[in-house]
């Protein structure tokens, strides 16, 4: 890595405007997190908008702060209601919760913000060595490795919603169906657009991701809203103790490298990465028991891991283009509507921009650690307004930010629709993510493919002639069939046991 | 409930009938390869086909298994709070370019507000409803230029 690009990076990131927008994005990014059900993707998605008009450093800048936000904000909910407002945020309520039930509410609170603090700081590390040679690799990718890739990620966001990979695959094609409206870009025929003129190019995907994650969100909210339970907690000093600190020190160092690998991993993301944290500590803890009850080290792990995923997450999508997960899909979309094209050739073209961000990632977690100590007299007053008042407001900037993308109010109506889908979505257990990422990479995806065949003169043979790509042709194999020789193995090994039990 | 259950199944396949039978007949190319822009949508749209079948069969097993979150849909006031939240939604959209974006977003946020809130809390829901809808309008409009109507 060039050290005076990093340098140039951090000086720019530490410029008082830029600065600024760290501390109002967080603080916004960390109130929409916050609220119960609505997540980092929710939290993008709404306030894409006030980016606007900003030069793209700055809106990159605060773009991050308000994602970085809402994964602490997420886990106010989490440790306070009990409500996550994502995947990710699911493990935190495991100890969390109960460790505030119990009184240690502000003990809790700094764990999480400690925890996330050290979980970015190792990924931002992290991303430091990997980046660029993972971007040196991305250029040798052509037409068929990058299809190949979009489709590995693809499957792997499906299997990964074990248990419903019908509906992910639904979800998906749905996304891919979507991405094929307009005007094809190859040969200029109109697709679906009902000759509506408006629809000649294509369904901007900000609008489904609004749609989805902010009206969509709401909607399924409003099922709950007059049983959302209000619940007065004695906050008292947010500080922990020499034991938690002692307990939660490792499983803080050793979650901080796993988040951050499986967040690199295509599809895996922050659920997964404090899923896996979570468990390996419970397995290897001597206080095993003592998990689901209030362990620090319970909520500490996941909080490292899920942070430090969400950094790991950025080095797929900056360096290849390609987002992992719904959060960073919609991060994707957000830099997009900037002008900034992540992949290959943006750490060759942008360095200072790459850097800056990366800088204002590893910034974004300092100031973000202060505001959720220092403040969280404030922050937990703002979760006492009552949802009621601010689902209505949060519906109203969704709006407001689809008329800014077109400024026409025909995208109201798509924006509705996506919305409905959205709560369909929720209501019968369809995982978004599939639907979200297959939007935005969809039209990619058929253009890399049909440019490929084209190369080839119609023979589908180019996709089995790099290593890079039987490579990923073998990942995205396993990647669908993992679940069905995860269950395989499982059964034979209990035929095994009950043999021997019956032999015995 | 079990034909709401029901119905998402079948609204896939309808939908995805819907879509296979607008991809076979999308105009061709002429340039390169006539069929090269109907290749990808015929594709998909057999493949959400197949597995909107297989999800209409897998649901028709189930279906009197219990949905928490669709019982939630039809109990209380919430079918109605819903259903009257897109309304108001499409009034909105409706309203926008005429109404201009002051007056509009004030009555939307506002009956939203009563709607959500109820009509008991009326002062902070008018409030609410000026003060945001003004901030917005001040933000965007004079902040960031972007020129609503």
């Amino acid at each position: 890595m060039d050290m005076s690009t990093f340098m140039q990076g951090l000086t720019t990131a530490l410029e008082p405007m830029n600065l600024l927008w760290i501390v109002i994005g967080g603080f916004l990014g960390t109130i929409v997190g916050m609220l119960p059900g609505l997540g980092p993707a929710t939290a993008v998605a709404v306030l894409i908008p006030v980016t606007f008009g900003m030069d793209p450093v700055s809106a990159l800048i605060l773009m991050a702060a308000i994602y970085y936000g809402a994964m602490y904000g997420g886990s106010r909910s989490s440790i306070l209601l009990n409500t996550p407002g994502d995947g990710s945020a699911i493990a935190a309520t495991f100890d969390g919760y109960p460790m505030a039930r119990k009184g240690m509410a502000g003990q809790a609170l700094a764990i999480s913000a400690v925890a996330s603090f050290i979980g970015g700081l190792i990924a931002v590390a992290g991303f430091i060595l990997l980046a660029e040679p993972l971007a040196n690799f991305a250029l040798k990718f052509g037409p068929a490795e990058y299809f190949l890739l979009m489709l590995l990620t693809l499957s792997a966001i499906i299997s990964l919603s074990i248990g419903r990979m019908v509906k992910g695959f639904i979800a998906m094609l749905i996304g891919l169906m979507l991405s094929t409206f307009g005007i094809d870009t190859q040969t200029g025929v109109y697709r679906f657009t009902f000759d509506i003129p408006h629809l000649s190019e294509g369904i901007d995907f900000l609008i489904v991701i609004i749609g989805i994650y902010a009206v969509g969100e709401v909607l399924y909210n409003l099922l709950t809203i007059d049983k959302q339970k209000k619940e007065k907690k004695k906050i008292g000093k947010v500080w922990f103790d020499k034991d938690q600190w002692k307990r939660s020190k490792w499983p803080i160092l050793r979650s901080g490298p796993i988040g951050f690998i499986v967040g690199v991993l295509p599809g895996a993301g922050g659920s997964i990465a404090s899923m896996i944290s979570y468990t390996t500590e419970k397995q290897i803890s001597k206080k095993s028991e003592e998990f689901g009850e209030g362990a620090p080290e319970g909520l500490a792990a996941p909080e490292s891991a899920n942070n430090s995923a969400s950094v790991g997450a950025m080095i797929p999508l900056l360096t290849m283009g390609i987002p992992g997960s719904g959060t960073t899909a919609v991060m994707l979309g957000a830099l997009i509507m900037l002008g900034i094209r992540p992949g290959p050739m943006l750490f060759e073209s942008d360095p200072g921009l790459v850097w800056t961000f990366v800088n204002s990632m590893f910034i974004g977690n300092i100031v973000l650690v202060i505001i959720n100590i220092a403040l969280v007299g404030l922050l937990v007053k703002i979760l006492d307004t009552p949802a009621k008042v601010l689902y209505p407001i949060i519906l109203l900037l969704a709006f407001i930010g689809t008329y800014t993308l077109s400024y026409s109010a025909i995208d109201f109506f798509l924006l509705i629709i996506f919305g409905y889908l959205g709560l369909l979505f929720k209501l019968f257990d369809f995982p978004i993510a599939p639907l979200v990422l297959a939007v935005i990479v969809g039209s990619d995806m058929e253009q890399n493919f049909r440019m490929a065949v084209l190369s080839s003169n119609g023979s589908l043979g180019v996709f089995f002639q790099s290593p890079i790509s039987i490579g990923l042709i073998i990942l995205t194999i396993l990647s669908l069939f993992y679940p069905l020789i995860m269950k395989l193995i499982r059964n034979r090994k209990r035929k095994h046991a009950s043999e021997q039990r019956k032999g015995a | 409930m079990k034909a709401f259950k029901i119905g998402m199944p079948i609204f896939l396949i309808l939908l995805s009938v819907f879509f296979l039978v607008g991809s076979l007949r999308l105009p061709k190319a002429n340039l390169g390869n006539p069929y090269g822009p109907l290749y990808f949508p015929i594709g998909v749209s057999l493949l959400l086909l197949i597995f909107s079948i297989i999800y209409f069969i897998q649901e028709l097993r189930k279906l009197t298994e219990d949905n928490e979150a669709i019982k939630e849909l039809f109990s209380g006031r919430t079918p109605k709070l819903i259903g009257i939240t897109i309304l108001f939604a499409i009034g909105y959209s409706l309203l926008f370019e005429r109404a201009g974006f002051l007056l509009s977003s004030i009555v939307f946020l506002g009956a939203l507000l009563f709607l959500i809130n109820g009509p008991k809390k009326w002062i902070t829901n008018l409030v609410v409803a000026v003060i945001f809808s003004f901030i917005s309008w001040y933000a965007f409009s004079e902040m960031l230029g972007v020129s609503l109507p």
